[in-house]
Protein backbone atom coordinates (compact mmCIF):
# COMPACT_ATOMS: atom_id res chain seq x y z
CA UNK A 1 0.00 0.00 0.00
CA UNK A 2 1.69 3.28 -1.22
CA UNK A 3 1.90 6.19 1.06
CA UNK A 4 1.71 9.78 -0.05
CA UNK A 5 4.02 12.89 0.99
CA UNK A 6 2.71 16.47 0.77
CA UNK A 7 5.25 18.61 1.13
CA UNK A 8 5.00 22.56 1.43
CA UNK A 9 6.52 25.44 0.26
CA UNK A 10 10.36 25.10 -1.09
CA UNK A 11 10.23 21.56 -0.16
CA UNK A 12 7.40 21.08 -2.96
CA UNK A 13 9.26 23.62 -5.64
CA UNK A 14 12.42 21.06 -5.16
CA UNK A 15 10.64 17.88 -5.32
CA UNK A 16 8.54 19.03 -8.52
CA UNK A 17 4.59 18.57 -6.82
CA UNK A 18 3.10 19.40 -3.88
CA UNK A 19 2.13 15.40 -3.47
CA UNK A 20 4.30 12.49 -4.07
CA UNK A 21 3.63 8.57 -3.32
CA UNK A 22 6.45 6.44 -2.29
CA UNK A 23 6.27 2.55 -1.63
CA UNK A 24 6.39 2.29 1.77
CA UNK A 25 2.93 1.38 4.09
CA UNK A 26 1.95 -0.12 6.77
CA UNK A 27 4.45 -1.84 9.09
CA UNK A 28 7.30 0.86 7.61
CA UNK A 29 8.62 3.35 9.53
CA UNK A 30 7.82 7.09 8.90
CA UNK A 31 11.92 7.38 8.28
CA UNK A 32 11.93 3.84 5.53
CA UNK A 33 8.94 6.76 3.92
CA UNK A 34 11.27 9.29 4.05
CA UNK A 35 13.84 7.68 2.85
CA UNK A 36 11.91 6.47 -0.51
CA UNK A 37 10.55 9.90 -0.63
CA UNK A 38 14.26 11.63 -1.27
CA UNK A 39 15.40 8.42 -3.17
CA UNK A 40 12.63 9.70 -5.37
CA UNK A 41 13.08 13.56 -5.37
CA UNK A 42 16.92 14.16 -5.01
CA UNK A 43 16.84 17.64 -4.83
CA UNK A 44 15.34 17.74 -1.46
CA UNK A 45 18.11 15.49 0.22
CA UNK A 46 20.55 18.80 1.03
CA UNK A 47 17.26 20.29 1.88
CA UNK A 48 15.96 17.88 4.34
CA UNK A 49 18.42 15.79 5.53
CA UNK A 50 22.44 16.68 6.74
CA UNK A 51 25.38 15.80 5.61
CA UNK A 52 25.69 13.29 8.38
CA UNK A 53 22.07 11.37 6.57
CA UNK A 54 20.12 13.34 9.85
CA UNK A 55 16.56 15.18 9.75
CA UNK A 56 17.57 19.05 9.66
CA UNK A 57 15.82 20.36 12.84
CA UNK A 58 13.91 22.77 11.21
CA UNK A 59 11.86 20.32 8.96
CA UNK A 60 8.58 18.91 10.56
CA UNK A 61 7.25 15.74 9.87
CA UNK A 62 3.42 15.17 10.36
CA UNK A 63 1.84 11.92 10.06
CA UNK A 64 -2.34 12.43 9.61
CA UNK A 65 -1.87 16.23 11.14
CA UNK A 66 0.60 15.17 14.19
CA UNK A 67 4.26 16.10 14.32
CA UNK A 68 6.03 12.44 15.05
CA UNK A 69 8.98 14.33 16.33
CA UNK A 70 7.59 15.96 19.49
CA UNK A 71 4.49 13.76 19.84
CA UNK A 72 5.19 9.87 18.53
CA UNK A 73 8.17 8.20 18.16
CA UNK A 74 10.00 10.76 15.41
CA UNK A 75 11.63 8.66 12.38
CA UNK A 76 10.56 5.40 13.99
CA UNK A 77 7.14 6.13 14.39
CA UNK A 78 5.60 2.43 12.66
CA UNK A 79 2.87 3.57 9.41
CA UNK A 80 -0.51 2.41 9.45
CA UNK A 81 -2.55 2.11 6.40
CA UNK A 82 -4.28 5.16 5.31
CA UNK A 83 -1.42 7.46 6.45
CA UNK A 84 -0.87 10.73 4.92
CA UNK A 85 2.57 12.46 5.57
CA UNK A 86 3.71 15.84 5.44
CA UNK A 87 6.83 17.69 5.55
CA UNK A 88 7.05 21.68 6.26
CA UNK A 89 9.60 24.12 6.75
CA UNK A 90 9.75 27.39 8.13
CA UNK A 91 9.23 30.18 5.44
CA UNK A 92 10.80 34.00 6.17
CA UNK A 93 8.75 35.99 3.36
CA UNK A 94 7.01 39.50 4.61
CA UNK B 1 -11.42 47.43 33.97
CA UNK B 2 -10.35 50.43 31.76
CA UNK B 3 -11.59 53.92 32.80
CA UNK B 4 -14.15 54.64 30.21
CA UNK B 5 -13.30 57.91 28.17
CA UNK B 6 -14.70 57.19 25.12
CA UNK B 7 -16.06 60.58 23.23
CA UNK B 8 -18.80 60.98 21.21
CA UNK B 9 -16.73 60.98 18.14
CA UNK B 10 -15.21 57.88 19.53
CA UNK B 11 -18.56 55.90 19.68
CA UNK B 12 -19.69 56.98 16.40
CA UNK B 13 -16.07 55.78 15.00
CA UNK B 14 -16.07 52.57 16.82
CA UNK B 15 -19.89 51.44 17.17
CA UNK B 16 -19.50 48.60 15.43
CA UNK B 17 -17.39 47.35 18.11
CA UNK B 18 -18.77 49.17 20.74
CA UNK B 19 -22.59 47.33 20.02
CA UNK B 20 -20.96 44.27 20.04
CA UNK B 21 -21.03 41.85 23.61
CA UNK B 22 -17.59 41.01 22.80
CA UNK B 23 -16.35 44.19 22.63
CA UNK B 24 -18.50 46.86 23.76
CA UNK B 25 -17.34 50.40 25.70
CA UNK B 26 -14.80 48.37 27.15
CA UNK B 27 -13.41 46.30 24.72
CA UNK B 28 -12.87 49.41 22.34
CA UNK B 29 -11.18 51.37 25.70
CA UNK B 30 -8.66 48.24 25.97
CA UNK B 31 -7.53 48.72 22.22
CA UNK B 32 -7.41 52.69 22.78
CA UNK B 33 -5.28 51.95 26.04
CA UNK B 34 -3.11 49.22 24.32
CA UNK B 35 0.44 49.28 22.39
CA UNK B 36 1.61 47.69 19.38
CA UNK B 37 4.85 47.20 17.18
CA UNK B 38 4.97 46.39 13.81
CA UNK B 39 8.16 44.93 12.34
CA UNK B 40 8.12 45.51 8.66
CA UNK B 41 5.66 47.70 6.42
CA UNK B 42 5.78 45.53 3.95
CA UNK B 43 3.43 42.65 2.65
CA UNK B 44 2.04 41.71 6.30
CA UNK B 45 2.86 44.48 7.66
CA UNK B 46 0.82 46.58 5.28
CA UNK B 47 -2.90 45.36 5.96
CA UNK B 48 -2.02 44.67 10.05
CA UNK B 49 -1.49 48.24 10.09
CA UNK B 50 -4.28 49.57 8.60
CA UNK B 51 -6.87 47.26 10.33
CA UNK B 52 -5.08 47.83 13.48
CA UNK B 53 -5.14 51.72 13.05
CA UNK B 54 -9.06 51.48 11.90
CA UNK B 55 -9.58 48.93 14.96
CA UNK B 56 -8.17 52.27 17.22
CA UNK B 57 -4.87 50.47 18.93
CA UNK B 58 -3.93 54.07 20.59
CA UNK B 59 -0.12 53.47 20.25
CA UNK B 60 1.01 51.80 16.94
CA UNK B 61 4.62 51.37 16.30
CA UNK B 62 5.90 50.83 12.98
CA UNK B 63 9.80 49.61 12.36
CA UNK B 64 11.57 49.25 8.88
CA UNK B 65 14.48 50.54 7.08
CA UNK B 66 13.69 50.30 3.63
CA UNK B 67 12.41 52.67 1.46
CA UNK B 68 9.23 52.46 -1.10
CA UNK B 69 9.87 50.90 -4.37
CA UNK B 70 7.45 50.21 -7.03
CA UNK B 71 7.72 46.65 -6.96
CA UNK B 72 6.37 46.83 -3.49
CA UNK B 73 3.19 48.35 -4.57
CA UNK B 74 1.36 44.63 -6.29
CA UNK B 75 1.13 43.74 -2.36
CA UNK B 76 2.11 46.65 0.08
CA UNK B 77 -0.73 48.23 0.02
CA UNK B 78 -0.11 50.89 2.65
CA UNK B 79 1.82 52.54 0.13
CA UNK B 80 1.08 54.08 -3.26
CA UNK B 81 2.86 55.48 -6.20
CA UNK B 82 3.47 58.88 -4.92
CA UNK B 83 5.19 57.23 -1.81
CA UNK B 84 8.05 55.31 -4.09
CA UNK B 85 11.32 56.18 -2.72
CA UNK B 86 10.06 57.93 0.67
CA UNK B 87 10.83 55.48 4.00
CA UNK B 88 8.25 53.10 4.17
CA UNK B 89 7.78 54.34 8.09
CA UNK B 90 6.94 57.25 6.72
CA UNK B 91 4.76 56.37 4.26
CA UNK B 92 3.08 54.25 6.24
CA UNK B 93 2.38 56.58 9.48
CA UNK B 94 1.01 59.03 6.98
CA UNK B 95 -1.47 56.39 6.01
CA UNK B 96 -2.64 55.42 9.78
CA UNK B 97 -2.83 59.58 10.14
CA UNK B 98 -4.93 59.69 7.14
CA UNK B 99 -7.22 56.82 8.53
CA UNK B 100 -7.96 57.31 12.21
CA UNK B 101 -5.99 60.61 13.99
CA UNK B 102 -6.56 58.43 16.69
CA UNK B 103 -3.77 56.91 16.94
CA UNK B 104 -0.25 57.68 18.23
CA UNK B 105 1.99 56.50 15.18
CA UNK B 106 5.72 56.04 15.60
CA UNK B 107 7.82 55.38 12.93
CA UNK B 108 11.61 54.07 13.84
CA UNK B 109 12.92 54.10 10.09
CA UNK B 110 15.79 51.54 11.57
CA UNK B 111 16.56 47.81 11.01
CA UNK B 112 15.92 45.79 14.08
CA UNK B 113 18.88 44.14 16.06
CA UNK B 114 20.17 42.54 19.10
CA UNK B 115 21.42 46.00 19.98
CA UNK B 116 18.04 48.11 19.41
CA UNK B 117 15.64 45.46 20.13
CA UNK B 118 14.68 45.88 23.43
CA UNK B 119 14.35 49.87 23.09
CA UNK B 120 12.36 49.11 20.93
CA UNK B 121 10.01 46.39 21.52
CA UNK B 122 9.77 46.91 25.10
CA UNK B 123 8.37 50.29 24.73
CA UNK B 124 4.94 48.34 23.21
CA UNK B 125 2.23 45.29 24.33
CA UNK B 126 2.16 43.10 21.67
CA UNK B 127 4.82 42.62 18.52
CA UNK B 128 3.26 41.58 14.94
CA UNK B 129 6.13 39.89 13.15
CA UNK B 130 5.51 41.08 9.79
CA UNK B 131 9.25 40.87 8.83
CA UNK B 132 11.01 39.41 5.98
CA UNK B 133 14.13 37.53 6.76
CA UNK B 134 14.87 34.62 9.21
CA UNK B 135 17.45 36.61 11.49
CA UNK B 136 14.53 38.93 12.65
CA UNK B 137 12.38 36.38 13.08
CA UNK B 138 14.68 34.48 15.23
CA UNK B 139 15.51 37.75 17.37
CA UNK B 140 11.71 38.65 17.98
CA UNK B 141 11.05 35.13 19.24
CA UNK B 142 14.11 35.02 21.26
CA UNK B 143 13.79 38.59 23.19
CA UNK B 144 9.98 38.11 23.00
CA UNK B 145 10.33 34.68 25.10
CA UNK B 146 12.98 36.55 26.85
CA UNK B 147 10.53 39.44 28.13
CA UNK B 148 7.10 37.69 28.29
CA UNK B 149 5.84 39.76 25.37
CA UNK B 150 3.17 38.29 23.02
CA UNK B 151 3.99 38.19 19.61
CA UNK B 152 2.26 37.63 16.57
CA UNK B 153 4.04 35.44 13.61
CA UNK B 154 3.82 35.36 10.33
CA UNK B 155 5.36 34.62 7.06
CA UNK B 156 4.62 33.98 3.49
CA UNK B 157 5.96 32.19 0.59
CA UNK B 158 4.80 31.68 -3.46
CA UNK B 159 1.11 31.06 -2.34
CA UNK B 160 1.59 29.92 1.06
CA UNK B 161 1.55 31.44 4.43
CA UNK B 162 2.05 30.55 8.02
CA UNK B 163 0.31 31.86 10.82
CA UNK B 164 0.66 31.70 14.70
CA UNK B 165 0.25 33.43 18.13
CA UNK B 166 2.86 33.13 21.28
CA UNK B 167 1.49 34.57 24.36
CA UNK B 168 4.64 33.89 25.72
CA UNK B 169 2.95 33.86 29.15
CA UNK B 170 5.21 30.85 30.46
CA UNK B 171 5.40 31.94 34.21
CA UNK B 172 1.37 32.29 34.94
CA UNK B 173 1.15 29.11 33.17
CA UNK B 174 3.95 27.28 35.18
CA UNK B 175 1.23 28.22 38.69
CA UNK B 176 -1.33 25.81 36.77
CA UNK B 177 -0.10 22.66 37.20
CA UNK B 178 -2.65 21.46 34.54
CA UNK B 179 -1.89 23.94 31.67
CA UNK B 180 0.28 23.18 28.76
CA UNK B 181 3.59 25.50 28.53
CA UNK B 182 2.91 27.40 25.77
CA UNK B 183 5.72 27.20 22.70
CA UNK B 184 8.05 29.31 20.85
CA UNK B 185 9.20 29.44 17.32
CA UNK B 186 12.01 27.69 18.37
CA UNK B 187 10.20 25.03 19.70
CA UNK B 188 8.27 24.53 15.70
CA UNK B 189 12.15 25.57 14.07
CA UNK B 190 14.71 25.69 16.17
CA UNK B 191 17.02 26.71 13.79
CA UNK B 192 17.02 28.85 10.57
CA UNK B 193 17.56 26.97 7.03
CA UNK B 194 21.28 27.36 6.21
CA UNK B 195 21.29 31.28 4.65
CA UNK B 196 20.97 30.64 0.89
CA UNK B 197 18.83 27.83 0.82
CA UNK B 198 15.76 29.41 0.59
CA UNK B 199 15.04 31.30 -1.99
CA UNK B 200 13.22 34.67 -1.40
CA UNK B 201 10.34 36.87 -2.53
CA UNK B 202 12.61 39.12 -5.01
CA UNK B 203 13.92 35.55 -6.58
CA UNK B 204 10.47 33.59 -6.47
CA UNK B 205 7.80 36.10 -6.89
CA UNK B 206 4.44 36.35 -3.98
CA UNK B 207 1.27 35.80 -4.69
CA UNK B 208 0.11 39.92 -4.74
CA UNK B 209 -3.27 39.07 -1.62
CA UNK B 210 -1.55 36.60 -0.61
CA UNK B 211 0.02 38.90 2.53
CA UNK B 212 -3.01 40.23 2.33
CA UNK B 213 -4.91 37.01 3.98
CA UNK B 214 -2.30 36.10 6.33
CA UNK B 215 -1.52 39.98 7.87
CA UNK B 216 -5.07 40.46 8.20
CA UNK B 217 -5.11 37.05 10.44
CA UNK B 218 -2.14 38.51 12.14
CA UNK B 219 -3.93 41.23 13.05
CA UNK B 220 -6.85 39.47 14.14
CA UNK B 221 -5.00 37.91 16.84
CA UNK B 222 -3.69 41.11 18.31
CA UNK B 223 -7.02 42.54 18.83
CA UNK B 224 -8.24 39.11 20.17
CA UNK B 225 -5.36 38.94 22.44
CA UNK B 226 -5.75 42.90 23.85
CA UNK B 227 -9.61 42.23 24.10
CA UNK B 228 -9.16 38.85 25.91
CA UNK B 229 -11.38 37.21 23.93
CA UNK B 230 -11.96 33.93 22.06
CA UNK B 231 -9.32 31.47 20.98
CA UNK B 232 -5.78 32.99 19.63
CA UNK B 233 -3.63 30.61 17.39
CA UNK B 234 -1.68 29.81 20.55
CA UNK B 235 -0.11 25.77 20.09
CA UNK B 236 -1.84 25.91 16.71
CA UNK B 237 0.46 26.59 13.30
CA UNK B 238 -1.98 27.78 10.86
CA UNK B 239 -0.95 26.97 7.12
CA UNK B 240 -2.80 28.73 4.28
CA UNK B 241 -2.52 27.38 0.50
CA UNK B 242 -3.54 29.87 -1.54
CA UNK B 243 -3.80 28.04 -4.53
CA UNK B 244 -5.10 24.77 -3.51
CA UNK B 245 -7.75 27.69 -0.98
CA UNK B 246 -7.04 25.26 1.73
CA UNK B 247 -6.39 26.32 5.46
CA UNK B 248 -4.63 23.22 7.66
CA UNK B 249 -4.51 23.45 11.09
CA UNK B 250 -1.74 21.99 13.36
CA UNK B 251 -0.98 21.69 16.65
CA UNK B 252 2.41 22.94 17.93
CA UNK B 253 3.86 22.55 21.39
CA UNK B 254 6.34 23.39 23.92
CA UNK B 255 10.32 21.35 23.29
CA UNK B 256 11.45 20.88 26.26
CA UNK B 257 14.32 21.35 25.06
CA UNK B 258 13.81 24.16 23.21
CA UNK B 259 16.73 26.72 23.00
CA UNK B 260 15.06 29.38 24.68
CA UNK B 261 11.62 28.94 26.38
CA UNK B 262 12.61 25.45 28.16
CA UNK B 263 13.50 25.31 32.16
CA UNK B 264 17.16 25.31 31.61
CA UNK B 265 17.99 27.55 27.95
CA UNK B 266 21.13 28.10 26.06
CA UNK B 267 20.31 31.06 24.95
CA UNK B 268 19.77 33.66 28.26
CA UNK B 269 20.45 36.48 26.10
CA UNK B 270 19.88 37.88 22.09
CA UNK B 271 23.78 38.51 22.78
CA UNK B 272 24.05 34.74 22.35
CA UNK B 273 23.19 34.32 19.12
CA UNK B 274 25.05 34.54 15.63
CA UNK B 275 21.17 35.78 13.92
CA UNK B 276 23.00 36.84 10.58
CA UNK B 277 23.70 32.52 9.90
CA UNK B 278 21.46 29.82 11.05
CA UNK B 279 20.29 32.19 13.92
CA UNK B 280 22.38 28.99 16.06
CA UNK B 281 24.48 30.05 19.41
CA UNK B 282 27.42 31.61 18.55
CA UNK B 283 30.43 29.13 19.18
CA UNK B 284 32.37 32.30 20.66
Amino acid sequence: MPTEWKLFADLAERAGDKHVTVDAGAGDTVGAALTELVDDRPDLEGRVLTDDGELRSQINVLRNGTNVLVEEEGLETELEEGDELALFPPVSGG
Amino acid sequence: MSDLRLDATQLDRYSRHVIMDEIGPEGQQRLLDASVLVVGAGGLGSPAIQYLAAAGVGRLGIVDDDVVERSNLQRQIVHGDDDVGRPKVESAADYVTALNPDIDVEPHETRITAANVADLVDEYDVVLDASDNFATRYLLNDHCVLTGTALSHGAIYRFEGQVTFFTNERSSKAADEDADAPPCYRCIFPEAPEPGTVPDCATTGVLGVLPGTVGCIQATEVVKYILGKGEVLEGRLLMYDAMDMTFETVDVLANPSCPVCSDDPEIESVEDVAYEGSCQISAD
